[in-house]
C-alpha cells in the first residue's frame, strides 16, 4: 500500500496535476456560488476539459471542482441566504444570521476550517478504507455485480425523500431506457435508433449530463425570472474579522469531531450524499445541544454552522469510495466522474486499485491538496471571487449556455448532437416541472450498459435459471439488503400509520 | 378529482414506457439468439413492464398523496422558446457560417434576449469572447474546426 501512495503522490505533485487542483476550486468556487448552479452542473462543464487530459489528471480537476463548488455554495449561503447546492441550504440555516450580524468573514472563515476538518479526516479514512473494500471486491463475481448495481439503484430511490421513492424509481427507469438506444453491447445489433444512424453510438453521457444538469438548471432559472432578480449587494468592507478565539474553537470542536465521522459514513451509503448528510448532522446536533442552547439554532449558532459545513465535505470524500473500489457512483456528481473516468478509458471498480494504481491514489492525495488549497488560498481570496457575482445574468446566461453547448460539439462535432440537447432539455423541463429527480435518471443511464453486460453473462452462465442471484451468499446478502432498503420506507410507513392510531 | 402533478407524470410515463415496450419487440435479433436466455430484447421488456407498473402506482398514489397541482403561474415560458431557438439556429448556423460568425450571432442574441439592449456592451462581451475561443481552439490546441459550408461555397476554401 506504501508503493501505492508514493506513486499517487507522485503522479499528485506533479506541477500540472497541482495546477489542476488550484484551478479546479477556484473553478469550482467560482460556479459553485452562482445560485443555481451546484457541484453536479459544475463537474459537467468540466468534462469535455478532461477529454483531452491524461486520466488521473482528469479526475484531479473534477475533484477539485467539486470541492471548490461545494464549498462556493457555503459561500453564498452565508453571504447572501442563496444557497448554489442543495448541500449547503443547511449552512444557510445558521451562516446567513451570523453574517448579518457582522460577523461575516468569522462565519466563512469557520466554514472552511471545517469544511478542512471535514474533508481531512474523510482523505484520511479513505486513505484505509478504499484498498480494503477493493481487496475484498476483487472476488465478486458478475452476478456479485449484478446485486450491486440493483442495490446502488434502489438506494437512491429510497434516500430520495418523501412521496419522491416512485418517481425516483421511475426515473433510474428512464435512465436504464435511455442506455439501451444504440447498439447492444452484447450483439451489436441496433435496438431503438429508428434508423437514425446519428444514434447508433447512443445517446453520449456527456450530451444527456450537459442537457439535463447544466442547460437545464440554467434555463429553470431564466423560465423562473431569476435572470431580473438583483443580487443583494455584497458590502467587502463589512465582512468582519477571519479569526476564531480560543473559547468559539472548543465549542465547536467536539460538534466538528463528530460530524467528519458521521458524515463520511453517510457519504460512503449509495445514494445519500453530501445532501442528506448535512441534513442529519444539523439534526444531530440540535439533539446533542442543551434545552438553552438549542434555542440558538437558527439565529447564528456556530455549532449549526459547523456540523453541516464539516458533514458535506466529509460525506463528498465518502462518496468516493464506492466510486473507486466498486466503480459504483454514491451521488450524481460522482456519477458523472464516472462517466469520465470511463470515457477516458479507465474502469473504476476493484480492478483500477491494481491495473491503474496512479489514478486511484492520485485521486485521494490530491483530495487532501484540494482541502488545502480551499484553506489557503481560496478564503483569503473570497472579497475578491465573489466580486465576480457582480457579472450582469444577462451575460452569464449565455455564456454558461455557450460552454454547455460547445463542451458537447466539440467532442463529437456533429450538430445532430446540438438539437438533441435541446430535446433532451425540453424533457427535462417538464420532468422538473413536476418535480422528477433527475440524478437517479443519470445513474440509471451510467450504471444500464454495465447491468445489462453483467446480467447477461449471469444469466448465460446458469443457463437461463435466476438461482444466481441466490446461489453465492455475497450475492444474496447484497440482494437482502437491497430489498431491505427498497421495502424500509414502505414499512416504516405502515408501523408509523399504526402508531398515530 | 383533482389532477395533480403526480397524475400528469405517471401518465406520461405509462405512454412512454407502453411506447418502449411496443419497439422492444422490434428490435432485431442474430439468428439462434431467440433461444438465448437473454438477447438483445430482455432487457428492454423487462425495463417497459417495470416502467409501466411504476407509472400506475404512482397515479393510484397521487390522489392520497395529496400531491400539488400544476401551475404555470410564474414561469416565463416566451424567454425558454427563445433561448431554445437559439440554440437550435446556433446548431443550424454551425453548419452554414463556421464557429466564429455562429459564436458572436449565439451571444448577442442571448444577450438581447435576456434583456440587453447597449449595442456597446453587446459587441463587447461577444466579439472579443469570440475570437478569443476561436484563436485558443484553432490555433492554441490545434483543433481543426470546419468552416461553414456558406463560406466554402463563398470562397471555396
Amino acid at each position: 500500500m506504501l508503493d501505492g501512495i508514493f506513486v499517487g503522490l507522485g503522479t499528485a505533485v506533479m506541477p500540472f496535476n497541482i495546477m489542476m487542483v488550484v484551478v479546479g476550486c477556484f473553478a469550482g468556487t467560482f460556479i459553485g456560488m452562482l445560485p443555481g448552479l451546484g457541484p453536479i452542473s459544475a463537474v459537467a462543464l468540466m468534462i469535455p476539459i478532461t477529454y483531452g487530459l491524461d486520466p488521473s489528471s482528469g479526475i484531479i480537476l473534477m475533484a477539485g471542482v467539486y470541492y471548490g463548488a461545494v464549498f462556493g455554495g457555503s459561500t453564498s449561503s452565508i453571504l447572501i441566504n442563496a444557497p448554489g447546492c442543495s448541500s449547503t441550504v443547511v449552512t444557510s440555516f445558521d451562516g446567513y444570521p451570523i453574517a448579518q450580524k457582522g460577523q461575516a468573514g468569522k462565519a466563512l472563515a469557520l466554514a472552511a476550517y471545517c469544511s478542512f476538518v471535514g474533508g481531512t479526516v474523510g482523505a484520511i479514512i479513505l486513505l484505509f478504507a478504499a484498498p480494503a473494500l477493493a481487496s475484498v471486491a476483487l472476488s465478486f463475481q458478475s452476478g456479485d455485480y449484478f446485486a450491486l448495481m440493483v442495490l446502488g439503484l434502489t438506494a437512491v430511490a429510497a434516500f430520495s425523500g418523501k412521496g419522491q421513492v416512485i418517481k425516483a424509481m421511475m426515473m433510474t427507469v428512464f435512465g436504464l431506457m435511455i442506455a439501451t438506444v444504440g447498439a447492444d453491447v452484447m450483439t451489436g445489433v441496433p435496438r431503438f435508433t429508428f434508423g437514425n444512424i446519428d444514434l447508433i453510438d447512443g445517446v453520449s453521457f456527456l450530451l444527456l449530463a450537459m442537457a439535463t444538469f447544466a442547460l437545464t438548471e440554467v434555463i429553470m432559472s431564466v423560465m423562473k425570472g431569476q435572470h431580473l432578480e438583483k443580487d443583494p449587494e455584497i458590502n467587502m468592507a463589512a465582512l468582519g474579522s477571519m479569526k476564531l478565539t480560543k473559547e468559539e474553537v472548543k465549542e465547536v470542536a467536539p460538534t466538528v469531531a463528530r460530524s467528519s465521522v458521521f458524515g463520511f459514513i453517510i457519504g460512503v451509503l449509495p445514494g445519500a450524499g453530501a445532501t442528506i448528510a448535512s441534513f442529519l448532522a444539523y439534526g444531530m446536533e440540535r439533539n446533542f445541544a442543551s434545552a438553552k442552547e438549542k434555542l440558538k439554532f437558527g439565529k447564528g449558532a456556530l455549532r449549526g454552522l459547523a456540523a453541516p459545513e464539516t458533514a458535506n465535505n466529509a460525506a463528498s470524500t465518502g462518496s468516493f469510495v464506492p466510486l473507486l473500489t466498486l466503480g459504483i457512483p454514491g451521488s450524481g456528481t460522482t456519477a458523472i466522474m464516472l462517466g469520465a473516468l470511463i470515457a477516458a478509458g479507465v474502469q473504476p471498480g476493484p480492478r483500477l486499485f491494481v491495473d491503474n494504481p496512479d489514478v486511484f491514489w492520485s485521486v485521494i492525495i490530491s483530495m487532501y491538496f484540494g482541502n488545502l488549497v480551499l484553506l489557503i488560498l481560496n478564503l483569503p481570496l473570497i472579497p475578491y471571487i465573489s466580486r465576480l457575482l457582480a457579472i450582469p445574468r444577462q451575460i452569464l446566461i449565455p455564456l454558461i449556455l455557450f460552454f454547455s453547448i460547445t463542451g458537447v460539439y466539440l467532442v463529437s462535432f456533429n450538430t445532430f448532437d446540438i438539437q438533441m440537447m435541446v430535446f433532451i432539455t425540453v424533457i427535462a423541463l417538464f420532468l422538473k416541472m413536476l418535480d422528477f429527480p433527475m440524478a437517479p435518471m443519470l445513474l440509471g443511464y451510467i450504471l444500464g450498459d454495465i447491468m445489462e453486460q453483467n446480467l447477461s453473462r449471469s444469466l448465460v452462465l446458469s443457463d437461463g435459471s435466476l438461482a444466481f442471484l441466490w446461489e453465492r451468499p455475497l450475492t444474496l446478502t447484497i440482494m437482502v439488503i437491497a430489498i431491505l432498503v427498497l421495502v424500509m420506507p414502505l414499512i416504516s410507513k405502515v408501523f408509523g400509520k399504526k402508531k398515530v392510531a | 378529482m383533482v389532477i395533480t402533478k403526480d397524475h400528469i407524470g405517471g401518465l406520461a410515463f405509462l405512454c412512454l414506457s407502453a411506447a418502449y415496450g411496443y419497439y422492444a419487440g422490434d428490435i432485431s435479433m442474430i439468428p439462434g439468439d431467440e433461444y438465448e436466455p437473454f438477447n438483445a430484447q430482455t432487457l428492454p421488456k423487462v425495463l417497459a413492464l417495470l416502467g409501466c407498473i411504476l407509472s400506475i402506482a404512482l397515479i393510484l398514489n397521487a390522489s392520497r398523496n395529496g400531491g400539488e397541482r400544476l401551475s404555470l403561474k410564474g414561469y416565463d415560458f416566451s424567454i425558454v422558446v427563445k433561448l431554445l431557438a437559439l440554440v437550435v439556429l446556433f446548431g443550424l448556423a454551425l453548419e452554414w457560417f463556421g464557429f466564429l460568425i455562429s459564436t458572436v450571432i449565439f451571444l448577442i442574441g442571448g444577450y438581447w434576449v435576456l434583456g440587453e439592449r447597449r449595442w456597446k456592451i453587446l459587441i463587447l462581451a461577444s466579439l472579443p469572447f469570440g475570437l478569443f475561443i476561436w484563436f485558443a481552439l484553432s490555433q492554441l490546441l490545434d483543433i481543426y474546426l470546419a468552416p461553414g459550408r456558406l463560406i466554402t461555397m463563398l470562397f471555396g476554401v
